[in-house]
């Protein structure tokens, strides 16, 4: 059986002739801004995969890095960030791409040269309105994050230092600095705020992760990992409301009982980080639920006596939750984790675009059981991590430096389903959307990259072996089902084995029992009908 | 560079330094094909789409011709080659298959170990970069370029090697319009 694979749709074309460092894909339109070594950013549609606009004249050295500010209503606010050692806020009116389907196709005509309205495309660019250029970085800036709310922006750079910019919204574009945090050993090379609070976590060229949150009015350093073996490139976040898989073997009853002691753990812990490094690793990290933190780091509490410099009871430990399987080579420089389905993906030095996944693996604890994790700490529900998918020479012969997951936007969206596409960016300027393609593993022997994009497509299998792909059972590898819960009310989303996700408002039971039948079946393209 | 760091280095007569024409059957290779040698591939005319396929029809690269293009780097502060005062050597350069696990895979890695004059010498952070851009400017990008000072001959060499192995601060480097003047300067008794 070969592995699943990611599939390409397209290149986003025309492509920068440069080095292209990251792709950012915008919050909720179908549209992606790439990064290069040539000064620019480049918007380009994910509806048809052509040009938008290409931003330029703000930045005199390689663009390196960018991020879409988040509940912006009517406008796109993009943060770039340049070895120029500045960052830039662009500003543009919402008019492509701002609904499905219509006004996005019509973004394509006016990108097609031969049209007379090309004009107007011109306009478009000018459209682009540079808003403010934040001065603060000695040396080249590498990461820029807006936090979840979109009030917070976070920059870091060569010089060691991390500034956090509060975005005042006064319509003069006025941003106030609100705290340079100068901790690092070394270049600060990515920073990432947490997907709900505000708190911020960093990586960089002294191999730590350290996590960053506001106590007393004053931004502070509680947790220090050393992480790595090398430099850490990259981080991103886990959903808040994310969860595993359960084993194919468990019964509906049993894994409704490991989702809920999963869930209950995790929500303790809250969302998990993860890493990637020079030291060619994967990595997940975890907090340890404050009940659980170790006494003494609570004594000034216990004693009542108020500490007058930062209390230790604001200091977080974390801990290594996974080492995810060796997958590659060379430097991984960066990881994606899919706020829709929970997959990973992680690129690098070595021109590979691996895939994994998580699994809840053992049973539900008994009550002894879990008296005795709960004193060691340990979480009672245990996951299992396993690769997916392996896809050499995603870019030809050269390095990706970034992922990114986006919503999948080339095709219209049936009410109730969406797709996800992974967007890479590589050393020759090339981005490339790819759509993860995990039925054509099952049901079909070939298909996915072509042998001229990426050779040995299914080697390494024992790489993937080493995670025990005997313990999916045939079919519901393929299949994921995603518990969500909405204020609105409980959803469940399943990702079918043709990468769709479905929202399922059924019970758990009776979506495990459909995605069976269809097991039973072995259909050739199953599909879960939108209920 | 006010004052020379080493100032009495051990200096090797370019006459000794290794090259092609000792090993001769590679002449007899290209004799062969007669004058069919001198015509240009199609493939040479051809975009960079076709890399792969040019690649093939390649002579490999080997380490020899490693050598060759960075032996002639001028050291920053001597008026000699990298190769005259033995800071790359022939035996220290090694091309290695990336992924060895994908037999398939085109993509290969060239380590050059890098021996310091002194092993305090500062410029060899400066020297690294020389070589590391030498071989990215030169090479197909099909390679890795791993340029590392050997252990033990320096006395910051993990620090060194971090910063050369660094392709975010190598790419920033490239944009530093003072430090690629030293390096141009270094490069001008290239070919």
């Amino acid at each position: 059986m070969a592995p699943p694979t990611l599939s390409l749709l397209s290149d986003l074309t025309p492509p920068s002739l440069e080095r292209a460092w990251l792709s950012a894909p915008h919050p909720t339109l179908p549209i992606v801004a790439t990064c290069s070594s040539d000064k620019t950013v480049r918007v380009y549609s994910l509806t048809n995969f052509k040009l938008l606009s290409t931003i330029t004249g703000g930045h005199k050295r390689s663009v390196r890095t960018a991020a879409w500010k988040p509940h912006v209503q009517g406008e796109s606010v993009l943060a770039t960030g340049s070895f120029d050692a500045t960052v830039g806020v662009w500003r543009r009116w919402d008019s492509y791409g701002r609904t499905e389907g219509g006004s996005a196709s019509a973004g394509a005509d006016d990108a097609s040269a031969s049209n007379p309205d090309a004009g107007d495309n011109d306009e478009e660019d000018e459209e682009w309105r540079f808003a403010v250029l934040l001065d603060g970085h000695d040396s080249e800036v590498k990461s820029v994050s807006w936090s979840a709310s979109g009030m917070l922006l976070a920059t870091c750079a060569r010089d060691k230092s991390i500034w956090i910019w509060e975005d005042l919204d006064d319509g003069d574009n006025n941003f106030e600095t609100v705290a340079v945090m100068q901790e690092h050993g070394g270049d600060v090379k990515c920073v990432a705020w947490h997907p709900a609070e505000e708190c911020l976590a960093s990586g960089g060229y002294d191999d730590t992760i350290r996590v960053w949150r506001e106590d007393l009015d004053d931004w502070g350093q509680v947790a220090c990992i050393k992480a790595h073996s090398g430099t850490v490139w990259f981080l991103d976040w886990e959903s808040v409301d994310n969860v595993p898989l359960t084993s194919s073997s468990s019964s509906a009853d049993e894994g409704a009982e490991l989702v809920n002691q999963w869930r209950e753990q995790h929500a303790l812990s809250g969302p998990r980080l993860l890493s990637c490094s020079d030291d060619r690793t994967v990595r997940i990290w975890r907090r340890l639920p404050k009940e659980n933190g170790s006494p003494g780091l609570n004594s000034s509490a216990s004693t009542g006596i108020p500490s007058i410099i930062r209390p230790t009871g604001s200091d977080e430990t974390w801990e290594e939750d996974a080492v995810l399987p060796h997958a590659h080579e060379l430097a991984v420089y960066a990881v994606a984790w899919s706020r829709r389905t929970g997959i990973v993906a992680s690129v690098g030095a070595d021109g590979r675009i691996v895939l994994y996944d998580e699994r809840i693996v053992n049973a539900p604890a008994s009550d002894a059981d879990a008296m005795e994790t709960e004193s060691t700490k340990k979480p009672s529900v245990q996951t299992e991590w396993s690769i997916l998918a392996v896809v050499d020479g995603a870019h030809g012969i050269y390095e990706i430096n970034h992922a990114a997951w986006a919503k999948r936007a080339d095709r219209g969206s049936t009410e109730g389903q969406e797709e996800e596409v992974l967007v890479t960016t590589a050393d020759d300027g090339s981005v490339k959307v790819s759509v993860p393609t995990l039925e054509r593993a099952l049901f079909a022997d070939s298909g996915g990259w072509t042998a001229e994009d990426g050779p040995g497509r299914d080697h390494e299998r024992s790489t993937a072996s080493t995670t025990n792909p005997s313990s999916y059972g045939h079919l519901p590898r393929f299949l994921r089902l995603i518990f969500y819960n909405s204020s609105r009310r409980e959803q469940k989303r399943v990702l079918t084995a043709t990468g769709t996700i479905v929202y399922m408002p059924n019970k758990w039971s009776k979506v495990k029992g459909t995605i069976l039948k269809y097991a039973n079946k072995k259909l050739a393209r199953p599909s879960v009908a939108v209920h | 560079m006010a004052e020379m760091q080493n100032s009495n280095p051990t200096i090797l007569n370019a006459a000794d330094l290794p090259t092609r024409s000792r090993s001769t059957e590679k002449k007899t290779g290209d004799y062969a094909l007669g004058i069919f040698a001198a015509v240009p591939k199609p493939t040479d005319f051809l975009s960079s789409d076709s890399e792969g396929d040019e690649d093939l029809l390649e002579e490999p690269i080997d380490e020899q011709e490693i050598y060759d293009l960075i032996k002639s780097i001028s050291d920053p502060e001597h008026p000699l080659s990298l190769g005259e005062l033995a800071v790359v050597s022939l035996p220290d350069i090694f091309i290695k298959p990336t992924l060895p696990n994908v037999p398939s895979s085109p993509l290969q890695t060239v380590t050059v170990l890098i021996t310091p004059t002194i092993t305090h010498c500062s410029l060899a952070t400066v020297i690294g970069l020389g070589v590391r851009v030498r071989l990215e400017q030169s090479l197909p990008p099909r390679f890795r370029v791993d340029v590392r000072i050997k252990e033990g001959t320096h006395s910051t060499g993990d620090e060194v090697n971090k910063q050369l192995g660094d392709k975010e601060r190598v790419a920033a480097a490239l944009e530093n319009g003072a430090l690629m003047q030293v390096i141009g300067k270094m490069m001008e008794t290239c070919q």
